[in-house]
């Protein structure tokens, strides 16, 4: 009887990374569908065109380097970058800009680092920052109008757009967002004839909040599951309200709390992109830090920064910051009196 | 220490090209490279600081004291680079404008001040102002490249501007490699610019591999060929 | 209710525990032959007091426990010693060791138990050899004599007793069992551990999962004032440590023992075993051990005879061995693989888990680590197990060092969760013994630039004492010279006479205060004191290293100090000898003792007996104790040093009787050729009976085979010796004497060579401390050594030959 020489431990548990991405992939489901209803199929033409480059691509690199594809591709981690990124991404965007920053969140962020586990930013973000310094007219002139407000153009029409650039005329079904709008107009116009206009709707604004509500809805479920911890979101966003009600309490001469937590980026931001478990911090109290500091970027940066939303900077600037929390945050061992923080020896 | 004239061409092109293997100068490097023209007008200009100061440094290296030596280099390297501005300032007004500071910051270009110490100080003229030269170019053809990527893939053009360095006839030259080209900022930003030296790199360093493997494959079949058996005496 | 606390992290494996708990225990019967190991638990093997062919009872004492730590091992049913033999033992190398094989007589009789009804009457130092000379270990796993366990270091107070009922890990079922049926007997020897220890309160913390333990366990304790605390099921609740954190509070500090706090662990069965020591007499003969896993058929308890072997128990619960791809001893999460079933039963073998392949399938591949921190979530000991993956991969050991890695106890609830299926327990295992490794490394470059840094020193001393004696010298001449004048002088002038005489005495008195009387008798005496006490101050650190206490900081510099002291008393009987050795030659001779040549024959032959069987000792157990090898090294080097200086002594006093001495050598070599023709004998006779029985047993066969050409060689080279001997000592009595200018020449030629070969040695010794990686310098250098000593020899040889007097063989 040929018995297996092998050391402890023997037993393992079902956690699986693949099934982790599967679950962050199936809670990001309700504000997909939210977004698709809201503005128009560009989401999922973007999602799908960025998933297929995504996965091309790293098999391209993996191939290069010599690895296995298969075994790498299985984790689902491209995926879960392609479709954070084009869920980001404005309907109309067109295939080239998609195209380069899927690319570059792949092959240079990712890859080029060491693969998944090795890279110190989020792919996802970095896409997204780099088509947002190289292509700022695209990236903000191509919002699409809810469809509570226009009609818009069907699956072929904008499938033709993003390919050719042709067949619709974009001016007409596109618009700026609430965050956009409430900085811009902030000056000029009062609080109520503000929350007048149509972009932001009945509610707080329109078509994005149905978003971050399922994008929050999406959240929650990871969280029940496990796969992520309450301490990123919930500090993420606590630090955005504090920032927003000490610091811009007025409507009048700053964009509203609600405006700040169910517009723009900020639910996908705090459950799905900080929790982000290869580049955000790893231990208790530096994940309370990290999400802290990204909420208060993300308020600074909208309110005086040059851009209307900025969970990609704030996160991208946490990551720099994420080795060095864990650093000062490490957990006291058993049996030791005090945590052994920095870089000199304890005890 | 005495290399061949050679040797010397082929360290400041290739094998010890200050920008992609030393490493040196790499501010002005990834600041003006953002088109051709920017980046051949800092090349010339550093190319000929550099042979200037090469042979100046030669000249008097075995007058300065050991204490001075630094500081009389670096000296000297001011002088020519203020040369070099005020020539640049007279003739090349616009472009004298657009790199701004970055001519005055010759002087710190490492690379400079590197080989007047590492190479100048220790050799003849003539080497020193092969060395000074073919470093110069090896710098400037370094630069020549990233501009023409960057621009390539920022702007769409190649050759925008000449007419800055060469006079009007050169308006002429520049090429429209693809039409509406929606400019791609990142690669004209800084970041493009790391970005390109870092593929750069990369590029010389499969290069060389590849050149190092070819090498080694033939030496080894001379190998082979020129064992001996022995057949009488102690076998050690 | 009594308070709880819990410990970070842990884990929920599957419990798989009902397999084995359908049917109580059952007895696993006698198997044909026993094989007990003499080394159970930690500390020194036992050593064996039977003969093979004696006759034992159930519970005699087969082997006795050497030194503190250690426990002696008792024949777990009658029959005969067969055997004292290397055998494989369990433990994950699948090394083997001494055992002693019993073969059983199926009668199972017990020797005369001496029960003790009333313990209170006894003093606890009684009770405590009591517990020592049954044999009992701690039966949780770890293996730690009892007795030791139960006296703490400078008799502090223990506070809390617990007993260990937690058996977090999944399958094992065996201290459940236990508790179930015999409550009574676990409930009785926390008694009388706490008879012996007194504590403030006696603990037994048991998980949940065992209701009708707990129900057995209060119904035993119902008159006393042990309390039975039950607590959550969690992986691993029953690590020590993690216990000690739920029941109190406390935490055991880093690099500490439990009784530094005032809490004392023991196991269940530990204490089932104690009461029965103590108050039945029955030494530690048998365990519950569980068998379970899909690959046997009927999963159970069985209480089992120690030295069992592993395939005879688990034919008892129906062993499927097609369908077994692990047999793991202990549980699935901290157990070790066997890569075969005939090994025994050991003290501490708690259960044996025959799986299958679906059971616990192979290990993924591993994937890249997504940082996801669920490791550290479910450590127990609070590391950071992300970060001690990520310095192990990088070869950071001393940031894993830095981390606390050697807090780990390789539990695996971290890679149990992790999801990228690392084997991180390896990761950990692999930088421990690598940062081990560095720390040996790094202690013997520091031991070979101590002994560099002393010769150096040595040598400038020499160098001085040689200056000064040159200049002593000097003046004495001069002075010599000066008196003879001055007398001249004084012969005119008597008030000159009288100071001339009066400097004379002065001047002889400083000499005689500069150069003292040197009595090299004292001064070896003095050598040897000094290196009789280090080596029992080596000996006491180590106990003390061994044992953790304080006083091992106190015992290393009462080392140094005794080391620095051998080196002085050393140099001064180095100095003292070159001292004699200048000015007589013969000097050295009259400061031994003088002693006739056959006593000194005799010593040698004494000493060289002693030498051998040292040196065999050492190369046994080198392997298997180094410790033991360690402290009879020193020894053997007395022995040599002495042996050397017999000879040296002999030589000296029986300069022309070459026959005399070539005929005790030629005896010796004769005695020498026959032990290894016997040796040699017995080894082939070996080897043809394992071939016999068991031709299959390759590693038998093979190493019986080596043993066979090792005896060959070493009979070969007997006889050479004896052969030349011969040779020389029929050429001795037929050689003229050689003219004096010959003699002389010779015996140049032998300083000459004693000279250089001196002068290489010391490059040698340079050379390897300073640069001991530079190998080729080193085997250069060896090579001039060797053949300066053959030059030496040679030379002496044909002083010899030519009729000079015998000198000292110089090494």
């Amino acid at each position: 009887m040929a018995l297996l020489q092998i050391t402890s431990p023997h037993l393992r548990g079902t956690n699986r990374t693949a099934s982790v991405m599967q679950w962050v992939l199936l809670a990001t489901l309700p504000g997909f569908v939210a977004l698709i209803w809201f503005f128009g199929w560009g989401v999922l033409i973007n999602v799908a065109w960025a998933v297929l480059l995504a996965i091309g691509a790293e098999a391209t690199v993996l191939r290069l380097r010599k690895r296995p594809v298969m075994f790498y591709l299985s984790d689902y981690s491209a995926l879960v970058t392609a479709v954070l990124l084009g869920l980001a991404l404005p309907p109309f965007t067109p295939w080239w800009v998609t195209a380069v920053g899927v690319l570059f969140a792949i092959v240079i962020s990712k890859q080029l680092y060491g693969g998944l586990g090795s890279n110190p930013f989020n792919p996802a973000m970095v896409g997204y920052a780099l088509l947002l310094v190289s292509f700022p007219v695209e990236m903000t002139t191509h919002w699409a109008t809810p469809s509570t407000l226009a009609v818009q153009p069907d699956f072929l029409q904008t499938l033709t757009y993003i390919f050719t650039g042709g067949g619709v005329n974009i001016d007409g079904v596109t618009m700026a967002t609430p965050l956009d709008t409430y900085k811009h107009q902030v000056d000029i116009l009062t609080r109520e004839e503000l929350t007048q206009l149509p972009v932001f709707g009945q509610h707080v604004a329109l078509g994005w909040e149905w978003v971050n509500l399922g994008f929050l809805a999406g959240g929650l479920a990871l969280l029940w599951r496990k796969i992520i911890t309450w301490h990123i979101p919930v500090s993420m966003l606590l630090s955005l309200t504090a920032c927003s009600l000490i610091i811009g309490w007025d409507p009048d001469q700053y964009t509203p709390v609600s405006i700040h937590l169910l517009s723009g980026a900020t639910m996908l931001g705090a459950f799905f992109i900080a929790t982000d478990p290869v580049t955000a911090a790893t231990s208790r109290l530096g994940k309370l830090y990290y999400g802290a500091g990204i909420g208060i970027l993300v308020y600074i940066i909208r309110t005086w920064g040059g851009y209307p939303d900025a969970v990609a900077f704030a996160v991208l600037l946490m990551n720099f910051a994420a080795p060095f929390l864990d650093h000062y945050t490490k957990p006291r061992t058993y049996g030791h009196r005090k945590a052994h923080r920095g870089i000199k020896k304890a005890d | 220490m005495a290399k061949s004239y050679l040797e010397i061409t082929q360290d400041g092109l290739w094998k010890n090209n200050p920008a992609l293997v030393q490493l040196l100068g790499l501010c002005p490097l990834l600041a003006v490279t953002g088109t051709v023209v920017n980046a051949l007008g800092l090349g010339m200009a550093t190319m000929l600081v550099l042979t200037g100061s090469n042979i100046a440094v030669s000249l008097i290296r075995n007058f300065v004291p050991e204490s001075v030596r630094l500081p009389a280099f670096v000296m000297i390297i001011a002088s020519f680079v203020t040369c070099a501005e005020l020539l640049m300032q007279a003739y090349t007004y616009e472009l004298y404008e657009i790199l701004g500071i970055f001519i005055p910051l010759i002087v710190t270009n490492c690379a400079i001040l590197g080989r007047a110490d590492a190479f100048a100080s220790k050799n003849p003229i003539l080497p020193s102002a092969l060395d000074g030269f073919m470093m110069g170019l090896g710098f400037t053809l370094v630069l020549i490249l990233l501009g023409g990527i960057r621009e390539l893939i920022g702007q769409g053009t190649l050759f925008t501007g000449m007419d800055l360095l060469f006079g009007e006839t050169a308006k002429n030259w520049q090429l429209n490699v693809i039409q509406d080209y929606p400019n791609f900022l990142f690669a004209v930003l800084p970041p493009g610019a790391f970005v390109g030296m870092g593929f750069i790199i990369a590029l010389k360093n499969i290069i060389d591999n590849r050149m190092k493997r070819s090498a080694e494959m033939k030496k080894d079949k001379v190998a082979a060929g020129s064992k001996r058996v022995r057949v009488t005496g102690s076998i050690s | 209710m009594r308070q709880t606390w819990d410990f970070h992290g842990g884990i929920h494996p599957p419990e798989n525990k009902t397999q084995s708990t359908q049917q109580s225990i059952r007895k696993a019967g006698i198997p044909q032959y026993l094989y007990l190991p003499l080394s159970q638990h930690i500390g020194q093997p036992a050593a064996p007091v039977v003969a093979i062919g004696q006759q034992v009872k159930k519970g005699d004492m087969i082997a006795e426990a050497v030194g503190p730590v250690s426990v002696p091992v008792h024949a777990p049913t009658s029959g005969t010693v067969i055997a004292i033999e290397d055998h494989q033992v369990p433990h994950p190398s699948g090394l083997t060791d001494s055992c002693i094989v019993i073969e059983t007589d199926g009668l199972d009789e017990w020797k005369e138990c001496i029960p003790c009804e009333n313990y209170e009457e006894l003093e606890p130092a009684e009770i405590l050899e009591r517990v020592r000379q049954a044999g009992i270990a701690g039966l949780g796993g770890a293996g730690f004599p009892t007795a030791i366990k139960l006296h703490p270091p400078r008799n502090d107070k223990v506070n809390s007793l617990i007993l260990n009922a937690a058996e977090c890990e999944p399958y094992i079922t065996a201290d459940d069992m236990l508790m179930r049926e015999r409550a009574h007997e676990v409930i009785g020897g926390l008694e009388i551990m706490a008879f012996i220890l007194q504590p403030e309160e006696c603990l037994i913390g048991i998980e949940d999962n065992k209701p009708e333990a707990v129900a057995a366990l209060r119904e035993a304790a119902k008159d006393t004032q042990i309390e039975i605390v039950v607590i959550p099921t969690k992986y691993p609740s029953g690590g020590e440590k993690q216990l000690i954190k739920i029941l109190t509070g406390l935490e055991v500090p880093n690099g500490h023992i439990p009784a530094d706090i005032g809490v004392m662990c023991q196991n269940v069965g530990t204490s089932a075993a104690v009461y029965r020591a103590i108050r039945h007499g029955e030494p530690l003969v048998s365990r519950i051990t569980t068998v379970t896993g899909e690959a046997v058929e009927q999963p159970a308890n069985f209480e089992t005879l120690l030295g069992t072997p592993l395939s005879f128990l688990l034919n008892q619960a129906g062993f499927n061995a097609a369908k077994a791809s692990r047999v793991l001893m202990g549980g699935p999460m901290m157990g070790f693989a066997l890569t075969s079933t005939d090994i025994p039963v050991v003290k501490t073998t708690n259960c044996l888990l025959a799986a299958t392949q679906k059971e616990f399938p192979e290990p993924p591949p591993e994937q890249p680590c997504i940082r996801c921190g669920m490791c550290a979530e479910a450590c127990p000991a609070e590391l950071l197990p992300q970060q001690l993956f990520w310095f192990a991969k990088a070869q950071e050991f001393e940031k894993a060092e830095m981390h606390n890695l050697f807090d780990c106890i390789e539990c695996g609830a971290c890679s149990y969760v992790c999801p990228s299926s690392i084997p991180l327990v390896q990761y950990y295992r692999y930088s421990k013994s690598q940062i081990r490794i560095a720390r040996l490394d790094q202690e013997k470059s520091d031991k070979a630039r101590e002994r560099f840094e002393f010769r150096q020193t040595r040598l400038q001393r020499e160098q001085e004492e040689k200056e000064a004696k040159r200049k002593a010298r000097a003046e004495a001449a001069a002075k010599a010279q000066a008196a003879r004048a001055a007398e001249a002088q004084a012969a005119e002038d008597p008030k000159k006479a009288a100071v001339a005489e009066a400097v004379k005495r002065a001047q002889a008195k400083r000499q005689q205060q500069a150069a003292p009387e040197v009595d090299l008798a004292e001064l070896e005496s003095n050598v040897q004191k000094a290196k009789d006490k280090l080596t029992k101050v080596e000996a006491s650190l180590q106990q003390a290293e061994a044992e953790q206490s304080d006083m091992a900081e106190k015992l290393r510099n009462a080392v140094a100090k005794n080391r620095d002291r051998l080196a002085f008393a050393e140099q001064a009987l180095a100095d003292a000898r070159k001292q004699s050795s200048d000015t007589s030659t013969t000097a050295s001779s009259a400061s031994l003792p003088a002693q006739d040549s056959e006593q000194l024959q005799r010593s040698i032959k004494r000493q060289e007996d002693k030498i051998a069987t040292l040196q065999n000792a050492i190369n046994d157990t080198r392997n298997s104790d180094p410790d033991r090898a360690n402290q009879l090294q020193p020894t053997l080097d007395k022995s040599l040093a002495r042996l050397a200086e017999l000879k040296a002594a002999l030589g000296a006093t029986a300069p022309d009787t070459p026959e005399e001495q070539a005929g005790p050598d030629l005896e010796q070599l004769q005695s020498q050729v026959d032990k290894a023709k016997d040796k040699l004998a017995m080894m082939q006779g070996m080897l043809e009976e394992a071939q016999a029985e068991d031709p299959v047993d390759d590693a038998k066969v093979s190493k019986l085979t080596r043993a066979v050409e090792k005896n060959h060689e070493r009979l070969a080279a007997a006889e050479k010796s004896l052969k030349n001997a011969k040779q020389q000592a029929q050429q001795i009595p037929g050689q003229a004497k050689s003219s004096p200018e010959e003699l002389e020449a010779l015996r140049n030629n032998i300083d000459k060579a004693r000279d250089k070969l001196v002068m290489m040695q010391g490059m040698l010794e340079e050379a390897q401390a300073e640069s001991p990686t530079d190998e080729s310098k080193i085997a250069k250098l060896t090579r001039a050594v060797e053949k300066n000593q053959e030059r030496l020899k040679a030379a002496e040889t044909a002083y010899q030959n030519a009729g000079g007097e015998s000198v000292d063989i110089v090494n």
